[in-house]
């Protein structure tokens, strides 16, 4: 019905009716989707994050009754950009944007400008991600694409097309295992993935009938939580700066290829001349990077931070109370956080937003927008203190207007805290007299550094993990990506956890104690944790937070 | 001693070496430190400042603190103007920290004030130190009065006290520099690094733990030399004094002492703190 309306395409009015219909279906599968991770632990998302996406989606079309296919879409990409939630809602809202960019010319819909459109959507969606993960959503809407450009050409109807498009989904989604490791661990497919196949069922199903991708059906995950940051640095680093002058440089390119090598990168011009400007571990690498491509080099600056920092001359009696609040009104920091107590935590130390959320509640691009506005400063550091937050906020940040917006790839609340207390630390020092933001951002992203996270969550099912025979309600401890202890009791999971992860180092250990737990019941942990390592300082702190007894924070 | 006329004194947060009072006859005033119903004068002799601090931890109430009464200080001015003195330097803890050069000023009322030379420090302990033990020097050496009060400007400007506050909770519970702990957080336990300066305590950075806020302290120290004097501040803790001591020591002049900061002082910061007070070579310029 929807699509194959008419042999060569079909209209916006078609097209709406479609979308209507295809995400009222996916509704029904949230849950499943959702269900569906590579971890045993109550964060499945995913389903509810893309629904999020598109329902915002929907509600820029609802009204629109008389527009044309340019209009529609483009309203459909942008609701879908404000919505998306989560890193699989932010590539859907990704995959949209290229959809309609390449509707903005087309008079119908036809199996040509379908295919031209999956192409652009799929450009678009790896453009946004920083370091992509093959197994994942990406894969599946490159893949799919692929086959559809082999397969349809021009005399095949809109409705066989999308019918290869799907078939050619799933069978992508079914091999995302085979990509991912972890999923194939777990026996699982990717659920980000499953979330765009289910998506791309219900636009081609012609009576609303669900066909669930066969089998592929096990559970399967939100993008596999993989940190899309991939910089790995151990100090301020360098910053580096540079002209590159030639012919036919291209912009998109070098801003991708520059994205692998370091952070806060800005990279404008046109295609005779472009400025780069990018802060590194390692200043050879752009500098050869620039060299290989065939560029000339002009005005190359390289600086060290880290000397740079240490060089300033030590001040403090300058740093008044009336200058703190000037300065404070230049920036702002706005912070994801779970639960009442963490958001005490980051209001006490002069956060002047907390957007409530974490894991199983992603922000929207358009609640850090709304944050953004609120706080009205002209530069404004975000801490999404979740993995699957992070892409939300980039978005975000370039999205938002005038501001100057940093996010701070952080993936825990753990780390937010010793960035947001970093931040403090360099206001306290003088150093931000003159404003000098990627100082202070180098002092957060070490700061992140210099703490060690672990969160205690339950199993919500039997599986075999890192050769960790896990039981359904077993305690969980997990760090950096990884399941680190099970046990029967938050006590049993928190011990092996420390007894795993404590190096000699470690001076510190923050407990957030999280909604459910009695304050007297973690007094009592901590002071049998103290008999154990006596060497160690505790900290216990009411967190609020909801699915994770425990936070932990390791310095 | 025969040609000195001019007579220097201080409170007892000046937390001077006994036997540098003794040796350059320094007057000393005590505050007090109070106890339940106990007030006891922190005069190094009623007040056992280990068992103090060893005791502070499990005390129901925090300690309170109180400056002499305006009687003390007369006596304490009388005495010295009858044992020979022309004029008196007298260098106290800030006026916006404690209410010891108010006493002060109405003890130098009732021997004529015209005798009596007020100089508030600005700062704290042995960055009060500093300036008493100059002082006393140079009333030694017969120094006129403006030479002394001048002596005690430059060594102002070139002495730094940094510290690390192991715990707020005293600071907290004190009640005192509350802008200091509203701004430093009140929810997780935070070490701030503090200076003194101005006669206010600010914080200059901010350390979960104890390592780092010391590599900040040391940077910090450092930074200060090369240095004519030295002092190294702490609260029962001895070990961590000269620990730090230790990680500094090719910067440390001859004149360096561990001073464990009075009671007075202590009480307010709890145990456990170590700090600095240096003074600048340049001073002498």
């Amino acid at each position: 019905m929807s699509l194959c309306r008419s042999k060569y395409g079909i209209d916006a009015k078609a097209l709406k009716q479609a979308l209507a219909s295809a995400i009222g279906q996916f509704s029904q599968h949230v849950e499943v989707i959702n269900e569906m991770n590579v971890f045993p632990v109550p964060d499945g998302d995913t389903g509810i994050n893309m629904y999020h996406t598109l329902q915002r989606a929907y509600s820029e079309i609802s009204d629109l009754d008389d527009s044309d296919l340019a209009e529609l879409s483009q309203r459909f990409a942008y609701g879908a950009l404000m919505g998306a939630r989560g890193n699989s809602g932010t590539i859907l809202s990704q995959l949209l944007k290229g959809f309609a960019e390449q509707l903005q010319t087309a008079e119908a819909l036809d199996t040509r400008e379908f295919t031209l459109a999956c192409k652009r959507a799929v450009q678009s969606a790896y453009e946004a991600v920083t370091s992509p993960v093959e197994g994942t959503i990406l894969t599946v809407a490159r893949e799919a694409t692929e086959t559809l450009e082999l397969r349809a050409d021009d005399g095949v109807a809109l409705s066989e097309a999308l019918n290869i498009l799907v078939r050619a989904a799933q069978a992508s989604l079914r091999r995302t295992p085979e990509l991912l490791p972890i999923l194939k661990e777990s026996g699982v497919v990717d659920s980000g993935a499953l979330g765009l196949v289910s998506f791309l069922e219900g636009l081609a199903s012609t009576d609303g009938k669900f066909d669930s991708p066969e089998k592929a059906g096990s559970p399967a995950a939100a993008g596999p939580d993989t940190p899309m940051d991939s910089s790995n640095d151990t100090s301020y680093g360098y910053d580096v700066q540079f002209l590159m002058l030639g012919k036919n440089l291209n912009i998109a390119q070098i801003r991708q290829d520059l994205e692998q090598v370091g952070w806060s990168l800005l990279v404008v011009g046109d295609d005779s001349t472009v400025k780069v400007h990018i802060h590194v571990d390692n200043p050879a690498l752009p500098i050869n990077y620039a060299v290989q491509s065939g560029a000339t080099l002009d005005d190359v600056v390289i600086e060290n931070m880290e000397l740079q920092f240490r060089r300033r001359p030590p001040r403090g009696a300058s740093s008044t109370a009336a200058q703190k609040h000037q300065t404070s009104d230049a920036y702002g920091v706005i912070a994801v956080a779970p639960g009442d107590g963490l958001r005490a935590i980051f209001e006490d130390l002069g956060c002047e937003a907390v957007i409530p959320g974490g894991q199983g509640r992603n922000p929207s691009v358009e609640d850090f927008l709304v944050s953004i506005d609120s706080i009205n400063a002209s530069s404004v550091f975000i801490l999404p203190n979740n993995g699957n937050i992070i892409m939300t906020a980039r978005q975000a940040a370039e999205t938002a207007g005038e501001a100057r917006v940093d996010v701070l790839p952080t993936t825990s609340v753990v780390e937010g805290i010793s960035a947001l207390i970093a931040l403090r630390s360099f206001e306290d020092s003088g150093e931000d007299g003159g404003g000098d933001l990627d100082l202070a951002v180098g002092e957060m992203r070490a700061a992140t550094r210099q703490v060690c996270s672990i969160e205690i969550t339950r199993a919500t099912r039997d599986s075999r993990l890192g050769g960790l025979e896990i039981c359904c309600g077993d305690f969980l401890a997990t760090g950096d990506g990884q399941i680190l202890a099970a046990g029967p009791t938050t006590e049993a999971a928190v011990r092996d956890a420390l007894a795993k992860v404590l190096k000699a180092e470690h001076e510190l250990v923050t407990l957030y104690y999280g909604e459910g737990i009695q304050e007297r019941e973690a007094s009592k942990l901590i002071e049998r944790l103290s008999f154990t390592y006596p060497e160690l300082e505790f900290d216990l702190v009411f967190g609020g937070q909801d699915l994770y007894p425990y936070l932990i924070g390791l310095e | 001693m025969t040609f000195k006329r001019i007579q220097v004194a201080a409170d007892s947060v000046c937390d001077l070496p006994a036997e540098i009072v003794r040796e350059l006859d320094i007057r000393i005033i005590p505050t007090y430190v109070n106890i339940g119903h106990q007030s006891i004068p922190d005069d190094g002799a009623q007040l056992d400042r280990q068992a103090f601090y060893r005791q502070l931890p499990s005390m129901k109430a925090q300690p309170t603190t109180s400056a002499p009464s305006p009687g003390e200080a007369e006596v304490f001015y009388q005495n010295m103007l009858s044992d020979g003195a022309e004029k008196i330097v007298s260098i106290h803890v800030p006026d916006r920290l404690s209410g010891v050069l108010n006493t002060m000023r109405l003890g130098a009322r009732a021997v004529g004030a015209e005798r009596v030379a007020l100089v508030d420090s600005l700062q704290l302990t042995f960055g009060i130190g500093f300036q008493v033990w100059v002082a006393a020097e140079l009333a030694v050496k017969g120094a006129s009065l403006n030479d002394i009060l001048e002596a005690i400007e430059r060594v102002r400007q070139h002495t730094e006290v940094y510290a690390i506050i192991d715990t707020m909770q005293y600071l907290q519970r004190s009640g005192r520099v509350s802008s200091l702990v509203a701004g430093i957080g009140t929810l997780l336990k935070i070490k701030p690094i503090v200076r003194v300066a101005d006669g206010d305590i600010s914080s200059l950075a901010r350390s979960r733990t104890w390592s780092r806020a010391e590599a900040k302290l040391k940077a910090l120290t450092q930074d200060q030399a090369p240095l004519d004097r030295l002092a190294i501040l702490h609260i029962d803790n001895h070990l961590g004094a000269e620990r730090f001591l230790d990680s500094i020591r090719e910067i440390a002049p001859q004149e360096t002492h561990i001073i464990e900061v009075c009671p007075t002082l202590g009480a307010h910061i709890g145990p456990g703190s170590i700090g600095v007070a240096t003074l600048n070579q340049n001073w002498r310029n």
